[in-house]
This record gives C-alpha cells, structure tokens and sequence, in this order.
C-alpha cells in the first residue's frame, strides 16, 4: 500500500478532508454517489468503491443512515490491514450503537477510529488554523490520521476513549440544534450557557454508561465542538434550530438547509434510549419533544426554566 | 532439604517414551523446556537492556518488593531469596550497566524455572485411567465395581460437554487453541482437564496459583500435566513481565494453553461481564511475532462457560463479595475446597443430581474476534476468507507493536464476553433461586441489599406459585434459548416445573451448611438470601425480561443491584 487515502462521500466534508490531505502532500481516492465538482491534480474520483481498497487510511464523510450499507460493500474489498475513520455525528439503533461498532461489525477492518471537535469543512478545506481529536484504540490509527491531515495550522490531537468521542460528537449535534433553536426563540447568552452546559452534563452522563470517560466530553469532542457552535460557526445544526423556533414544519426544515441532519434523529434515539434505560435526561427529552413539534417553544422555554433545581 | 520437598516430583525422564508425530505440543515439552526457558530468559533482557533508566528502575522495583514480601512471609524458603534479593537492593546503584544485567538475567532465570511446568506423558496417560475412577470413587465408592464394568458412565452423566467440540478437535491440529472461560471454581481447571481428555481433546497448559501446588499429590500430577506455577504473592513488574512472556512464548511454539481471563474466581456468581484478559492476551502478541518470523500458525481463541448447579465455594464467595473484598482478596486460602471434607461431601452430594455440571464451548474465534469456519480460515462478515496476518501488518509489512495488541486485546475481551452472555447454560438451581430471591425482594420492598440478605426464615412462598413462576419463567428461557441469547440445561428444558422445583430443594439440601430454603406446610421458607443470590445472579441480565407484572418492580431491583457486581 502507498501513501495514498480514500474518502468515501463527496459532500462539503469529504472535500475538506480530501483537500487537508492533498495539502499534507498524499494522493487522495474520493468516491462519491453523485460527484459535485471534478477531481483535483492530487484528488482521483473513482467509479467503484473497490479502488479505494488501495489506500490504507480510509474515511467515511457520510451522513449515518448511508454507513452501514456502504461499509458492507466497500468492505468486500477490504482486510484487516485497512484503518477506517468516520467523521459522522450519528449513531443508530436503540441501544445506540456508535458508528465504529457498524463499521467493525460490517467490515474485517478492527483498526477504526473517529474523527471529531470543532471541525468545520470550509476550515479544513483552506487550511485554517484549527484543531479536532481522533479517537481510535489503536494509536497507529491516530498517527495515520495525524500524518494525514496535519498541517502547521491544524492540531489533531488523540484519545483513545472511541466511544466517548463519537457520543460526545453526537451529543454535540443535538445540542448545537437546541443552541440554534434558543437564539432563535431569542434567548440570551446566560440562559444558552445554561442549557448548553447542563445539556451536556446529561449527554456524558449517559455516554458514560455506554462505555465513554467523562473528560472526553469536557475535552474538544465535547465542550471544545460546543464552544464553537455556541459562537456559530454556521454549521447546519444551528441553522435547523432557527428553522424550528421560527414554526417551519419538521419536513420543510431538511429541504431548506440542504441534506440530511443528524441531530434530529439523534434527539429522538438518545430521549428514547433515556427513557427505557432510566438515565436522567430532561433537558434531551425536551429537546426531542420539540423538535418533534411536541412542544411549543413557549412551552419549552417554560418548561426548562420552570424545573426544579438542585446540585449540579 | 526444604528445597527438595518444595521442588515437584518428576520421573526420570530417559524412561519416557518418545512423542509421536501428530502428538500434542505438550508431549515434546520436557525436550523443550531449557530452551523455552533460556529464550524467555533472552527476551525479557532483550527488552530491558539498552533502557539503562528502565533496567535500573525494574531491578530496583521488584527487589524492594521482594525484601518486602519475603520479610513478611519470613518462612525457609524466604531466606534464601531474601538474603540473594537484600544483597542486590545494596549493590545496584553501584553497578556498572553489564553488571545490571547480568544480574537482571540472574533473576529472570529464578523467575522463569519457578514458573515453567513440566509434561509426563506417562503421567498423563496413568491420569486418562485413573481420573474417572478416583473421581467415582470419591463420589461414590460403593460403584467403584460396577462402574468399572461400565465404565464409569456416572462421570459421564454428571458432567455434560456441549459446543463445537468435533470442530475443536480439528482446529487443535491446524493452530494453537487459547481456552478462555468463565470462573467460578477452583475446581474448574479440573474438571476441564476431565471434560478434555473425556472429548479427546488435547491437554493445554495452564498457570495454577502457586498455592495448589502445596498439597504434593495434587502438585505431582499438576506439575506433570503441564501447569505451570503462577506466584500471586509476586508483585513486582519484572515477575509479571517474566510470566507474560512464558506464556506468550508457549502459544507462539503451538502449544494449547487455558486462562480464566476473569482472572479470580467470580465472587458474586455472576457471569464475568468485563474482561481484561489479563494473560490471555498474550495470544495476540504471539501470533504476531509468528507471523513476524514467517511462522503462519493460527491461534483460535475458545470462550467456554462452565456451569455448576452446586458451587464448592459458593458459601465463602458470596459473603466475599458481600463484604466488597472480592479484588483484594485475591487469594483465599481458607475457603471450601482446601477442607477435603468439604470436597468430599460436595462430590458425593453431586453424584446424586444428574448433569450437575454442563461445559460448554462456544464458537472458536480469531485473535482479532472474527468467526473460523471448519478449515480454521478467519471469515469476514462478508462470508469471506480474511488473511488473519492482515492484522498485524502495517503497510504491508508484519510488526510487533505491543500498543497496537493491547487495543485487540481490548477488543478480544468484549467480544469473549458477549460469547458468555450466549453461552451461559441455565441450571434448574439457578432459576428456582431466582424465583425465589425475586419474590423475598418483592415481599421486602422497603429493605436495602444488606437488610434483605439478613432475613433468614421470615418469608415464605407458597409452593405452587414458586412452580407456577418457575414454569413461566422456563418458558421465557426457552424461547430466549431459540433466540440465541442464552442456553437452557438439560433439567430445565426436560422437566416440569414440580419436578425442577423438587431438584433445587434436594440440590440445596444436605452439602451446603446452612439451609438454602426449606419446607414448611405449603410454603417454600427462605432461609439462606447469600446463597440464593449467589445461584440466581447468573440470571440478572435476564431479570427484567423474566419478571411478571406483579414482580417487575423486584426485578428493576434486582438488575440495579446486579450493576454493581
């Protein structure tokens, strides 16, 4: 295997991740299912997803519902020498299974890992100064990853708590949504430190019963990323929040800010997850019942604040 | 003297018989044991030298932990050891670089010739004869002529064997069988070895607690069979990294070998949900370092599950875990199975139950936790061949990367302890103490873990509800069991529930030395909540799904305390 890396998805992402690696001086393989733009002198658009079994480090820039499938062909092509990265912020099923476990249960591929934090395609995309975690068991994943798409501007850095990372990320979704949502029904600053920094707590809460350390959500997986959606870094979340406190219906949201959004899905599998395991999650709960439009936005407001209060 | 008594008896060894070809690993072992020892002895040094900070600070490390321990053991055997051990705590800091090192090789060579085993072919054939017929004589020796001529199909009946076993056999002759199952008992390395040589199976080693080494017949057939001695006193760094190496080296020459990756055995009854693996690990280390030197070898990992309906030690490992000392109470030197009495009654009580005891292989997997079909090929889950070698290359090219193993290490242990989850086999006991634990915290809603397990002859169960909960929750088993989410001993999947009710009393009665439950007019009295806690934790996973409407809340109860566990 050479030096080379592949991205599967040719969205705003799998661009950025392409064009940081063609800057780091790698060949880049991108397949996607309806190409946007044309290759470059380093980036290679390929027909079939088995050509890009020549690469070593592979990424996954695909929206969660569209993994699972894709892994099961790309990984006909695939063994164990492979190393898998997703930079998804989904997780499917009820028991919230995170997308490396799809990946190592679809694929012969056990060396996988995620790519998360603050992050932003356009960033990656022109070499702005800017940072991420990978997260991966297996430090060989997180060097790779490092070599590359470090540049002098971004910082990668690395845990090895994978699940952790990729909930924290997920949770990062949902919240940026009730962010987006807050400063559309006009909350102020204190009232989102507020919901943010509980709304988290309740995440890690949870992310640690499924198996992830709690300083992984307060490190760039978690705050780090929220950090930057709280001061708007214009990512889609936001937007879709803004969507849903000014009334736009749930089906118009999607359409409008242009592909599929995973925080909503989130929302809903998280509050269920939440309720049959028992976790303390009201603040996730209400998320999921407003984005559903089962609650109003004045109500919600009301609700949040009305609750009663008690040790942090 | 001391030394001499101390050291296993072994044969002299110009009398044995030469292996055969297609012999087990384990029947070249003596030929083999100096150079295995002198190549672990090569390796550890290896892996210090050239790290003087390191050397320094592990030769240091491990003889202040060995004047400690020795002092305080203060027996003939610490003297020795501590004097050689004091007088090198004095010198090192004056030593030059080579001096350390020979002294590191010094005491590498101590460590590894305590640990290595020993393999007597003779001693196992004598072993394959006579096993079956002490075993029945010790349960029951007014058998002893008639099972002669038969046999000893008793044996046979009381401990089932279930699982891959024909594919094992197959596998055992293309690579290296890594045995991990659950833990429950200190006689499970025996009644493994039983189950092996019974199944035709070959023997695998094994590290035995130095411990079980103290009574001379059980340490003459242990050391010649191939265990080999693991001293849990030892703490020192270097010691550990001398035993990982024995036993990585041992998979990597191709011989079968079992480990308890629950390390101890498991207090609270429960099956082992988290697993370290701890020694087990080694297996992936050393299929790397086979493949590193062209060696294509597989290693199958074999997670197995041995159920008891009776537990030697059930009494002393629950109040263990009760008391929360399970970790640091590593080694119990004073529980039932070092009171031969105790042993004796249990045996004998366990002759009187059929299939007492179910051992049950599950599927073999890779060390990189992919299934193996019947041709010992690593399948992925596209169905296809996958190159195990893959694993452990990095651009192509096979590494040995101690980081990158820990991380399949990891991974090997959630996946063995998913397969015990699935290869758990329900025993009658275990679901009648279920029933009856749930309905005592049913009846005592408003008392914590530790008030309940105080209340000894104060609740009642009426006999046809127990039966009647009993059968309902069998059947919920049983179609758990289609689902492969769990098996279903043969008592439970054959009887009514009158007659599995009527076994757990009998069971119950008579070995363990307090009552568990027992009759009063209609009503099942409970009388002992330790030991029913114990036989039904096996069943906390299930709890919730098992519960009836009225007994849901009981079961929330039940799983919340089994978190803990």
């Amino acid at each position: 295997m050479s030096g080379k890396v592949a991205v599967v998805g040719g969205g705003a992402f799998g661009w950025g991740l392409a064009l940081a690696a063609e800057r780091a001086g790698r060949q880049v393989l991108m397949w996607s299912r309806r190409p946007q733009r044309a290759g470059t002198e380093r980036v290679r658009l390929v027909a079939s997803l088995a050509e890009l079994a020549a690469a070593e480090l592979v990424f996954f820039a695909v929206p969660s519902p569209y993994l699972p499938e894709l892994a099961d062909e790309l990984g006909q092509h695939l063994d164990g020498g492979h190393f898998l990265v997703h930079v998804s912020r989904g997780i499917v099923g009820e028991e919230l299974q995170t997308l490396s476990q799809v990946l190592r249960s679809r694929t012969p591929c056990r060396r996988v890992g995620a790519l998360a934090g603050p992050l932003v395609a356009r960033a990656l995309a022109e070499g702005e100064p800017g940072g991420g975690i990978v997260a991966s068991r297996f430090p060989e994943v997180q060097t790779a990853v490092r070599d590359a798409l470090g540049g002098a501007a971004l910082r990668i850095y690395s845990t090895d708590d994978l699940i952790g990372a990729e909930f924290a990320s997920t949770a990062v979704g949902l919240l940026a949504m009730a962010v987006g949502f807050a400063r559309g029904v006009g909350l102020g600053p204190a009232t989102l430190a507020v919901m943010a920094s509980r709304g988290m707590s309740e995440c890690a809460r949870i992310g640690v019963g499924l198996g992830g350390r709690v300083e992984t959500f307060n490190g760039l997986a978690g705050y780090g990323d929220l950090i930057a959606a709280v001061a708007d870094d214009g990512r889609p979340e936001l937007g879709v929040g803004r969507e849903l406190a000014a009334g736009t219906p749930l089906a118009e949201v999607g359409r409008r800010v242009g592909g599929y959004v995973e925080g909503l899905e989130s929302a809903r599998k998280i509050a269920a997850y939440a309720r049959h395991s028992g976790a303390h999650a009201p603040l996730v709960l209400l998320c999921a019942d407003v984005f559903e439009g089962k609650v109003s936005s004045q109500d919600a407001v009301a609700a949040l604040m009305g609750r009663r209060v008690g040790g942090e | 003297m001391f030394r001499l008594l101390s050291r296993p008896l072994r044969l002299p060894a110009f009398l044995g018989p030469a292996p055969r070809p297609d012999d087990p690993q384990i029947f070249r072992f003596n030929s083999e044991r100096a150079p295995i020892i002198s190549d672990v002895v090569r390796r550890v040094v290896k892996h210090y030298a050239g790290q003087p900070d390191r050397l320094l600070y592990v030769l240091n490390e491990a003889g202040n932990a060995e004047v400690r321990r020795l002092a305080s053991q203060g027996d003939m055997e610490a003297g020795e050891a501590l004097g050689q051990w004091k007088r090198l705590v004095r010198r090192l800091g004056k030593m030059d670089e080579q001096e350390r090192i020979d002294a590191l090789r010094e005491r590498v060579g101590d460590f590894a010739e305590d640990i290595a085993g020993n393999f007597d072919p003779r001693v196992y054939a004598l072993a394959t004869r006579i096993v079956p017929g002490v075993l029945t004589a010790l349960m029951s020796p007014s058998e002893v002529p008639q099972q002669l001529v038969s046999g000893f199909r008793q044996l046979d009946g009381l401990v089932t064997a279930e699982g891959p076993i024909d594919k094992l056999r197959r596998l055992a002759k293309i690579g290296t069988l890594v045995l991990v199952p659950t833990h429950s008992s200190n006689l499970d390395s025996v009644a493994l070895g039983y189950v092996l040589m019974r199944e035709r199976l070959p023997p695998v080693v094994y590290g035995a607690g130095k411990n079980l080494f103290s009574n001379p017949l059980i340490s003459f057939f242990m050391h010649n069979l191939g265990a080999y001695r693991v001293d849990r006193r030892i703490s020192a760094q270097l010691y550990k990294e001398v035993l990982k190496t024995y036993s990585c080296m041992m998979i990597e020459r191709g011989y079968h070998s079992l480990f308890f990756p629950g390390g101890t055995r498991a207090r609270s009854g429960m099956v082992e949900r988290r697993l370290k693996l701890g020694l087990a690990g080694t297996g992936v280390e050393a299929f790397a370092r086979n493949q590193a030197r062209g060696v294509t070898r597989p290693v199958y990992f074999v997670p197995a599950t041995l159920n008891y309906a009776l537990v030697l030690e059930a009494e002393t490992l629950i109040e263990d875990h009760l008391k929360g000392a399970g970790q640091s109470r590593y080694i119990i030197e004073d529980d039932e199975s070092s009171r031969w009495e105790r042993v004796y009654k249990f045996m004998h009580k366990l002759t009187q139950l059929r299939q007492a005891m179910v051992l049950r292989f599950g599927e073999p997997i890779d060390p990189f936790c992919n299934p193996v079909d019947d041709a010992g090929r690593s399948i992925a889950p596209s169905g296809r061949p996958v190159d195990p070698a893959s694993y452990v290359k990095r651009n192509g090219v096979v590494t040995v990367d101690p980081a990158r193993d820990a991380g399949y290490t990891r991974e090997l242990g959630e996946a063995v302890a998913r397969v015990y989850q699935r290869e758990t086999v329900i025993l009658w006991t275990q679901l009648v103490a279920h029933i009856l634990y749930r309905h005592l915290v049913h009846a005592t809603p408003e008392l914590d873990l530790f008030g309940r397990q105080r209340v000894r002859g104060q609740v009642g169960m009426p006999r046809a509800q127990l039966e009647a909960e009993v059968g309902a929750a069998r059947d919920k088993l049983l179609a758990f069991s289609a689902a492969g989410r769990v098996q279903v001993g043969p008592v439970l999947r054959t009887q009514s529930p009158q007659h599995i009710v009527a076994e757990a009393l009998k069971a119950w009665d008579g070995y363990h030395t307090r009552a568990v439950a027992r009759e009063v007019g209609a009503d099942i009295m409970i009388e002992d909540p330790n030991l029913l806690l114990f036989y039904q934790n096996r069943l906390v996973p299930l709890a919730e799904e098992l519960a009836t409407p009225e007994t849901e809340a009981a079961a929330r109860t039940i799983t919340a305390m089994g978190g803990r566990a």
